[in-house]
């Protein structure tokens, strides 16, 4: 459903995103991370089409993202980190412009649009300009708003900046819930204990590379494998943190030479 | 909560087609301005009823002013009006260019809307039409409410006919259309193909145009002293003028299409001029479309890559050292104030970081300097440039007004975010309003009294006057000061970030309407009184010694001086009073 194939972007002599190739199928997971500067805002914006890639293509349901924007973003929602919304626009109108952005007929957007109110608990203020919203109902009308259209590919960047934990809560119910309807989630974020509850695949990007790239459990088996391997018999399981603490370092497994 | 699974409605998507997204566009723009509309009447009525009449007044003068005009040109020179015509609509026709740029460079490209509509189904082309509407609609307005009243008192002067006046709308909207559109390509292809030299290029491009505007302006005035208002002199103008006459510009079109639609035949027809005037508005309007067309195609093919190179751009890291005058501010006096000179040193640098607003402080007292400059060429009574020498200090209060109410005002209200610093700090809070108010008397004083001081000497004027007026300025900037910070700290808008927005509420507002009021009050006071005394030496009933007349002006100094006082003080303590008590 997402493929970047030889991704490349760079900016000026700084590297961001080096030969990124990876294909991520329908109904996957899948978490970026990594520290500050890995590349992983870049990878969303590229998979969004906010930047075109120096080399290579990035593809979202067959569509590339740079020769047939409008055809791949059919098949996309996006929920960014820091929200847009129209500040003199109703939570309610923003999502009814979406829903005629994506040419969703009036009845069916009429009844989607009720659904996800409903879904985000958005119904006490739907009817308020977003201009009096707080950070954490802007949040929850950008998730709203993004999976409208049921998307074939959910893009999120740290989603759950500014929610409160109720609110994590319905979001991370609602992306299990979808995801197992065959809908793939793209997903960045800094906090390890999320990717380990909803990913089913995890890359970890440095310096614009993936130096690791499997499932949970690939991590935790290599967690447990550093832990107790041949280096240190009889040593305590390494820990996750411990693991991508060692990953993301400078000399860490993967690094170049 | 279990979450509501979506219903199978994804296979009725489709791509819309370019009038439904257009369709969509308007929808929104509908949505957004009756928004806006319904909360301004609820809350900014002040402000909106303010706008109208001074809007109103404003059209109002300038018609005034051109009639007269043209009354004066249609007794000299007649034939004069293409030339002023094409001078005029060709100078705007540059500056249209530039404003519709930037204004497009920010819609397309920096707002959040611009990124959000970027990851939309949605063509470039109805992202440029949607934005480009929006750019035209604020380049157009000020050019309707400059040229309507100049148009309509040339139409009543030259006896135009009817459709003269109705033909005025369509013609001013075909012809901003054209440098508008210009604009936007322009701006798409610079962030397409230079984004990294985009600012020079902007900057060197549009430092050419003001310098030819200018050069033309000096060229056309530059005379010796005594030539000044003589035939002779109209005639250099003119000739100098001509240069703006070109026939392949829309200036020209616009000119000629007016001159047209105005002009009746010897016989009293007007069909034929008419149908001239609407061959002129034909070609205006087909260039506009036609333009479009282009500009669609250029955002099609480019927007997308202009938006990605932006993206892709790496702030500069740039280091900064503390400047010498800075250093020199925050050591020099006691260290009992330092907290107050250091708060004065954060805002300057933050002043001199920010190029909007130097960048407007120096382009408006640049212009006005020139304007001040320029005064020497015409040769004055000697009551006539004393009540010159006011006027211009009237215009130097009032530009320094619109500063302090659209950049001072709200530095209280900025500090808002920001409370918890200054809260843990060992400051004063009155530290921070008088740091605020310091800022801005001191920040305003140099360049205001150097312009009167500019203006006075071009105008000849008396020592004794020149001591005056700049004593009124000092009162000027000190009340101003007062007055913008004060109501500030009054009614501060701690959880607004945008300085704009600020200024634009309803204390912005007051805080602008007190501060014209009192500039008006200070130079009347001061004003009646020497123009009196004037009259009385023209009259021979001023003696040597201190006359009643001379007794005039004095008073008049000392109300001037009382009403700075108020305008300071008053508004500083209910300021300082309200921020004290002031819970964030």
């Amino acid at each position: 459903m997402i493929v970047f194939e030889g991704v490349a972007r760079s900016y000026g002599e700084k590297i961001a995103v080096a030969g990124l190739d990876l294909a991520i199928p329908r109904g996957e997971l899948f978490a970026l991370l990594g520290p500050n500067g890995a590349g992983k805002t870049t990878t969303i914006k590229m998979l969004v089409g906010l930047l075109r890639p120096s080399r290579g293509s990035v593809r979202v349901a067959g569509h590339d993202l740079v020769r047939d924007p409008r055809a791949a973003h059919l098949h996309l929602g996006y929920v960014p980190d820091e929200p847009c919304l129209y500040e003199k626009l109703t939570g309610r109108e923003f999502l009814w412009f979406i829903a005629d952005m994506f040419g969703m007929p009036k009845a069916a957007a009429e009844r989607r649009i009720e659904a996800e109110i409903a879904n985000f608990e958005l119904g006490e203020f739907a009817d308020d300009l977003a201009e009096s919203y707080s950070l954490g109902m802007r949040q929850r009308l950008v998730f709203a708003s993004s999976l409208l259209h049921d998307p074939d590919v959910l893009v999120l960047d740290e989603p759950m900046v500014g929610l409160d934990p109720r609110s994590v809560r319905i979001v991370k119910d609602l992306l299990r819930e979808r995801t197992r309807g065959g809908m793939t989630v793209f997903m960045s974020t800094h906090t390890l204990a999320m990717a380990e509850e909803l990913a089913d695949r995890v890359g970890i990007m440095v310096r614009g590379r993936l130096r690791f790239l499997g499932t949970v459990s690939d991590l935790r088996a290599r967690a447990t494998d550093q832990g107790t391997g041949t280096a240190a018999p009889g040593a305590e399981p390494q820990s996750l943190e411990q693991l991508y603490l060692d990953i993301t370092s400078a000399d860490g497994p993967g690094a170049p030479p | 909560m279990t979450p509501q699974p979506p219903a199978s409605d994804a296979a009725l998507l489709r791509p819309i087609s370019a009038g439904e997204e257009s369709g969509i566009f308007l929808r929104l723009r509908w949505l957004i301005a009756s928004s806006t509309l319904r909360e301004m009447l609820r809350t900014s009525r002040l402000r909106l009823s303010l706008v109208i009449l001074l809007s109103a007044l404003f059209w109002g003068s300038l018609f005034g002013l051109f009639h007269e005009a043209f009354i004066f040109i249609d007794s000299l020179h007649a034939e004069v009006i293409s030339l002023l015509f094409n001078a005029f609509f060709s100078s705007l026709m540059v500056m249209l260019v530039f404003s519709t740029g930037i204004l497009l460079y920010s819609g397309l490209y920096t707002t959040p809307e611009a990124r959000l509509l970027l990851t939309l189904p949605v063509r470039s082309e109805t992202i440029f039409a949607h934005k480009f509407q929006e750019a035209f609609w604020f380049s157009s307005w000020g050019f309707i409410l400059l040229g309507s009243p100049m148009l309509t008192a040339y139409g009543i002067v030259r006896h135009a006919p009817w459709p003269f006046f109705a033909l005025l709308l369509p013609f001013m909207v075909a012809f901003v259309a054209i440098p508008a559109t210009l604009g936007g390509i322009l701006c798409m292809a610079m962030v397409a193909w230079m984004p990294r030299l985009r600012l020079h290029a902007l900057g060197i491009a549009f430092g050419a145009a003001l310098l030819a505007i200018v050069g033309l302006a000096w060229m056309a005035l530059a005379t010796p002293r005594a030539d000044a208002m003589s035939a002779a002199w109209f005639e250099q103008v003119f000739s100098r003028l001509s240069i703006t006459e070109q026939r392949m510009l829309p200036s020209w079109w616009l000119s000629s299409g007016l001159i047209e639609a105005a002009a009746r035949a010897k016989d009293g027809s007007v069909a034929r001029n008419q149908s001239e005037a609407l061959r002129y508005l034909a070609v205006l309007v087909s260039n506009a479309l036609m333009l479009q067309l282009v500009g669609r195609q250029v955002a099609a093919r480019l927007h997308r890559l202009g938006a990605s190179q932006l993206v892709s751009e790496i702030p500069t890291r740039r280091k900064r050292r503390m400047s010498w005058f800075d250093e020199f501010l925050s050591r020099a006096g006691t260290e009992r104030g330092r907290p107050l000179r250091l708060l004065i040193v954060k805002d300057l640098r933050i002043f001199r970081r920010d190029i909007s607003q130097w960048s407007q402080f120096a382009i408006f007292f640049g212009l006005l300097g020139l304007y001040f400059w320029n005064v020497r060429v015409f040769n004055y009574q000697h009551s006539y440039a004393a009540m010159i020498g006011f006027l211009n200090l009237a215009v130097v209060g009032l530009i320094l007004s619109t500063f302090t109410t659209r950049f001072v005002f709200p530095m209280i209200s900025l500090e808002g975010r920001r409370f918890w610093i200054l809260g843990l700090l060992p400051v004063n809070r009155d530290q921070i309003v008088w740091s605020k108010f310091l800022f801005s008397f001191v920040g305003g004083i140099v360049p205001c009294c150097v312009l009167v001081l500019l203006s006075d000497t071009m105008l000849g004027i008396e020592p004794w006057l020149i001591a005056l007026h700049e004593a009124c300025c000092v009162v000027l900037c000190a009340g101003l000061s007062g007055i913008a910070v004060g109501i500030g700290a009054r009614m501060p808008d701690l959880r607004e970030i945008s300085p704009s927005k600020i200024a634009s509420g309803f204390g912005g507002t007051l805080s602008l309407v007190i501060s014209s009021l009192f500039i008006i009050a200070v130079v009347l006071v001061t004003a009646v009184p020497v123009h009196l005394r004037f009259a009385a030496e023209e009259r021979g009933l001023v003696t040597t010694g201190w006359s009643a007349a001379d007794r005039g002006v004095a008073v008049g100094l000392t109300a001037a001086i009382a009403l700075g006082l108020v305008a300071t003080f008053l508004p500083l303590f209910l300021g300082l009073r309200a921020f004290r008590r002031l819970e964030p």
